[in-house]
């Protein structure tokens, strides 16, 4: 015989439907987002995975100054480091023996016309001839004759080659000696006596661009930098989501991503470099995922930066530089991250001496697991499933702590059924799977709709956020047991779990007791005193004090909702907050950073722009040596790039004190509240491609918020860095320089390149945020209603009583919602309190694993607000509450007890 | 009817108190009887003389300090309280003062609750027949009077064919007409089923029904007679 206990579940479930129904929609909800994220994320997941093996993507790039020869290309793929001692003095040698060769000519020509000179002379004192102008005239003459055939004669003399030969091995003897001089210093420098060096094969591919602007809506202004390759590209190709590749060179194929958000669509013409194209294509370069410009960029800006593709022979038509890029593929591929660091390290030491010896400058290099354009997307992608998925977990323990409270009351309130069911030999573990079968139906009912719309309009949402914020090929949906397992096993447990500990708690007691409706554990002797207030207010108290485990869950409900309402509310607030003051960030409107200070010609680059002023500036490393509780995305190293400015005397754009000493200096408000120096504290900064690490002092503060940046005056910076006198790296103007070819331009820093984290930031969450004000709104109002409604539910029996008594319904509520009301409004202002401490540390702990500098900001209005919507909530589930209270009839008191 | 038989129910020196020092109250103070298979037995005695807490400790829900009840030759006191659930399931069936049911299953349903826990049930719809309760059946408790209430009880009760059914005042809610229509269905189980019915009350007109009438004060046994004139409930008069 079935167990007819299961026929009460349906009655159960419809009898008090209004419940049940917030419970599962709100379940469906959760699990529903949480399983379409995590299906949206592996069907993602796999899409790029697949990528990087179709689209060929590299092991990592490196990029020269000059183009590479073939045998440094050849050198570089056998991964040995270059003999850098042979090489430098080899090179010194040559230089010593041009310079011996000719000072031993010129001393060689000396001597000849002097014996020529002398011998005439003699010859012409023994003739008598003393006028001086006819001796001039005979040496003039033998001279003429002699000169060539007597310099031969010399050449050839033995005691010539002697002296030459003596010459040149003390010339080799000093080169050796200046080499081995400064051995130790460049063996540091370079690391060239690793022990653990091991040469890594690679092969490697030309992956050449260009930076160029780009025009979009062709009104003659730069509205991006656009990163051109060429479509004969063999490596790091692009996979097409719509269109097809360029064919001549009036045609063009550009990032989906960033035509999405500047509205370009095929078949549109846009300027790029200054020469129309037609965009044929819309792609998503396999290294391209997310449109990261710079390595170190705080994010990704697709607004402000794209990726194309041209013909090659397009490609040859621009006139900016060509950035002369190399892909590299490891011949055997390192297994995990730790042999990725070594293989990187070795073949970044192989490329060092390599470029060193074969006299190019190496620009860049990044290993393809730093490389923030390809792993940021999936990185984050990967992420947003471990964050909404404790979201959803913390919810649906919340909702299991409702279930566990309504099924303690029931267990009160059915205590003597329990006692006659337990006296008439129903066993605890019957009762307890009983009570427990209601909530998992629910949440199983909740997993089955949640999983349906997940794999189906929620995963379709949650592809199309991450379509979005990223450059991301074209995904089928995958099927994921782990994502089943996340959204149906785990919620279910967790339901049944919670639900099970507190049943089982609560069935303890004896029958007996149950059917003395004598449920505590232990015995209260005395009633708990309380103040001596008014008769309403000492009711409210011992309605708070009869309700605590309701008001426990409902406080923990509201505190997490206002600290998520702190979030949604400030992150905006605070993308806002940066972009409005970016403007102020800025040294200069401009910044130009030169590729040299000699134009093609030799001649020094300089303008008549009375505005520009000259600087210098390095990029170095600062370990952040900080113990990571977020692991960061994105570049999430340990170090932080910091740009150490050499600042002219009198600047006009940036105030230091420009008496201060070698290894004094100042240094910008981000990077000062970001790691808390205080001055007089020691920074030690590292050269990313050589070891090399120099100290400074910290003596006084810029503010500039824009960046994490040393400053010292520009005589200071010559000398710690062992500039030329005079060098530069590039101009501050608050006027756009127009003299200078923008191809000697490495890069040009204004205000768009600060903002573009916020705007690339408000883009991808700003919409979100607002929705996720609301969402949290229901949320916290929808929680509010089903604890409100226990409480009113569970007091029923006192509310009929008091109505029996005269009280009206105005009084009864005032009653049973006021102390609901001053829980809310207390804890709301608590949870504010709370979350807005919570976030800025926890953004201070994310900021730390990230480059650059971002404070949490909440507007005056924002906080009211977010305060206001929790009060707002709260009041419309009141409405509901007030009319229950007045449908309670009267004889609820009177009826027995069953 | 064999010796077993007649100590079908067996009540040897049973004590039990409650609280402690100079609270210590003893309810029961060495009780002793036994009760035939089949016998129709009423505990009779004033508030406090123990009765409940007799009929507790012969259900298996609460527990003796000393002596022990022994059921067709098995002792209470040696099972642990898995074997006790187990007893109560298969031997008992309990009808209470209040009636218990369970608010959201119908008549039929809360008699069910009873049939599912026997491995030899008697027919629901039998019981609800000779409960007079077929034209209720789909009802829930709210709709039903307190003494439906209680035929339904006994019928959750009966439904499992139990060796013993023990009643605790199961008229004590009850108007007169109510209470002897209720002690007719009992009396009515008891002949037709067969069941020992262990009733526990404080009106005396009722022990004229019973096949054996033990009588409680103060935790001991005052009186413990076999009733050989035993009339019908119906008339009985109080």
């Amino acid at each position: 015989m079935k167990n007819p206990l299961i026929k009460r579940i349906p009655k159960e479930l419809l009898g008090d439907w209004q419940k049940y129904l917030v419970i599962v929609i709100f379940m469906v909800l959760m699990i529903g987002f949480v399983s379409g994220m995590s299906v949206g994320r592996n069907s993602m997941l796999e899409a790029i995975n697949t990528g990087k093996v179709t689209l060929k993507l590299e092991d990592g790039s490196f990029e020269f100054k000059n183009k590479a020869s073939e045998e440094l290309i050849e050198a570089i793929e056998q991964g040995n480091m270059a003999d850098v001692r042979e090489y430098l003095i080899s090179k010194g040698y040559e230089e010593a023996d041009g310079e011996v060769a000719k000072a031993a000519e010129e001393e060689l020509s000396r001597q000849v016309r002097e014996g020529i000179e002398s011998a005439v002379r003699a010859q012409c004192e023994l003739s008598g001839i003393t006028d001086e102008d006819m001796i001039r005239s005979q040496i003039n003459s033998f001279m003429e004759e002699n000169y060539e055939s007597s310099l031969e004669e010399a050449r050839n003399s033995d005691e010539y080659r002697e002296a030459l030969d003596d010459a040149y091995r003390e010339a080799h003897e000093e080169v050796v000696n200046a080499v081995d001089e400064k051995w130790d210093e460049t063996v540091e420098e370079y690391n060239l006596n690793d022990p653990d060096f091991i040469p890594v094969q690679v092969t490697v591919y030309e992956h050449f661009f260009r930076n160029e602007d780009e025009d979009f809506d062709k009104d003659g202004v730069r509205d991006a930098a656009v990163r051109v390759f060429s479509s004969a590209d063999e490596v790091d190709q692009a996979s097409f989501n719509e269109g097809r590749a360029p064919e001549n060179e009036n045609e063009i194929a550009i990032d989906r991503m960033h035509a999405s958000n500047v509205g370009v669509k095929i078949g549109d013409t846009i300027f790029v470099g200054g020469r129309e194209f037609m965009v044929v294509g819309l792609l998503s370069y396999v290294n391209y995922t997310s449109l990261h410009e710079n390595n170190n960029d705080l994010m990704f800006d697709a607004f402000g930066f794209n990726v194309a593709m041209v013909t090659p022979e397009s490609f040859n038509q621009f006139r900016t530089r060509i950035h002369y890029s190399y892909a590299y593929f490891y011949e055997e591929k390192p297994e995990d991250k730790v042999a990725q660091a070594e293989c990187a390290d070795n073949l970044l030491k192989a490329l060092i001496t390599q470029s060193v010896v074969f006299e190019n400058d190496l620009d860049d290099f990044l290993p393809e697991c730093y490389r923030q354009a390809s792993n940021f997307a999936p990185s984050d992608v990967e992420g947003d499933t471990a964050g909404t998925e404790i979201l959803c977990y913390i919810l649906i323990a919340v909702i299991a702590f409702i279930f566990a409270i309504t099924i303690s009351n029931t267990i009160e309130k059915e205590a003597s059924v329990i006692g006659t069911m337990r006296a008439s030999g129903y066993t605890k573990g019957e009762l307890i799977a009983h009570y427990l079968a209601t909530p998992v139906v629910v949440t199983l009912i909740g997993a089955a709709i949640g999983n349906v719309l997940g794999y189906t309009w929620f995963m379709d949402s949650a592809v199309n956020i991450y379509y979005e914020t990223y450059s991301l090929p074209a995904c089928d949906v995958v099927w994921s047991p782990l994502a089943l397992v996340k959204t149906t096993v785990i919620p279910l447990l967790l339901m049944f779990l919670i639900n099970l500990i507190v049943i089982v708690r609560k069935l303890q007691l004896s029958p007996l007791k149950f059917l003395r409706h004598d449920l505590r554990k232990s015995k209260r002797t005395k009633a708990r005193r309380i103040p001596g207030w008014s008769f309403m207010n000492r009711f409210r108290l011992r309605i708070l004090f009869q309700n605590i485990p309701n008001y426990v869950i409902l406080i923990f409900g509201i505190v997490f909702v206002e600290v998520m309402l702190c979030f949604a509310f400030g992150l905006p607030d605070s993308l806002t907050h940066y972009g409005d003051h970016a403007p102020d960030m800025l040294f200069a409107k401009y910044q130009y950073v030169l590729m040299g200070t000699k134009d093609d010609d030799g001649n020094e680059l300089v303008t008549s722009n009375e505005d520009a002023e000259r600087f210098n500036s390095t990029s170095l490393l600062y370990e952040k040596n900080v113990t990571s509780f977020v692991k960061g995305r994105g570049s999430g190293g340990s170090t932080e790039a910091v740009t150490v400015y050499g600042i002219e005397d009198g600047s006009k754009y940036v105030e230091i004190n420009t008496g201060l000493n070698d290894g004094e200096v100042y240094i910008s408000s981000a990077f000062r509240d970001k790691f808390g120096f205080k001055t007089g504290d020691k920074i030690t900064l590292s050269e990313e491609f050589a070891n090399r690490s120099y100290e400074f002092t910290v003596t006084g503060f810029v503010d500039y918020e824009g960046g994490i940046a040393v400053f010292m005056p520009n005589e200071s910076f010559i000398r710690v860095f062992d500039r030329k006198e005079g060098s530069f790296t590039g101009y501050f103007s608050n006027a756009e320089i127009t003299d200078i070819d923008e191809k000697y331009f490495a890069t040009v820093i204004d205000k768009d390149d600060i903002v573009k984290v916020t705007t690339q930031l408000m883009h991808s969450m700003g919409g979100f945020m607002v929705a996720a004000q609301y969402i949290l709104v229901i949320l916290a109002a929808a929680l509010i209603f089903l604890l409100t409604k226990i409480i009113i539910e569970r007091n029923e029996h006192s509310i009929s009583m008091v109505k029996i008594l005269g009280f009206k319904n105005s009084e009864i509520s005032s009653l049973y919602m006021i102390p609901t009301a001053f829980i809310v409004i207390l804890f709301t202002l608590i949870g504010f309190v709370a979350g807005y401490f919570i976030l800025i540390y926890v953004f201070r702990a994310f900021m730390l694993q990230m480059d650059g500098w971002f404070t949490f900001y909440m507007s005056i209005k924002s906080m009211i607000m977010s305060v206001i919507f929790m009060i707002a909530g709260y009041a419309a589930v009141s409405v509901f509450d007030f009319i229950r209270i007045r449908k309670i009839p009267m004889d609820e008191a009177l009826k027995n007890f069953e | 009817m064999s010796e077993q038989e007649k100590k079908f129910l067996e009540i040897c020196d049973l004590k039990k108190s409650f609280g402690t020092g100079e609270a210590k109250q003893d309810v029961l103070r060495g009780m002793n009887f036994s009760v035939s298979k089949g016998e129709f037995c009423v505990l009779l005695g004033p508030s406090g003389s123990g009765k409940s807490t007799l009929l507790n400790i012969i259900g298996g829900i609460d527990t003796p300090d000393s002596g022990y009840v022994s059921i067709n030759g098995d002792k209470l006191k040696d099972m642990d309280e898995k074997a006790l659930t187990m007893y109560r399931r298969k031997h008992l069936g309990y009808v209470f003062q209040m009636y218990n049911l369970i608010p959201n299953l119908n008549v039929k349903e809360n008699i069910e609750v009873g049939a599912y826990l026997s491995d030899n049930p008697l027919n629901v719809d039998e019981v609800i027949a000779t409960l007079g309760l077929e034209d209720h059946k789909y009802k829930y408790p709210n709709q039903l009077s307190g003494g439906q209430q209680q035929r339904v009880s006994i019928g959750r009760a009966v439904v499992k064919n139990p060796d013993i059914l023990m009643c605790d005042e199961p008229t004590g809610a009850l108007d007169y007409k109510t209470s002897k229509e209720i002690l007719g269905l009992i009396e009515n189980c008891n002949q037709k089923f067969g069941n020992t019915v262990i009733m526990v009350t404080h009106n005396e007109a009722i022990k004229y029904m019973a096949d054996h009438v033990i009588k409680l004060r103060d935790g001991v046994v005052r009186h413990n007679d076999i009733n050989d004139k035993k009339i019908p409930a119906s008339e009985l008069e109080w």
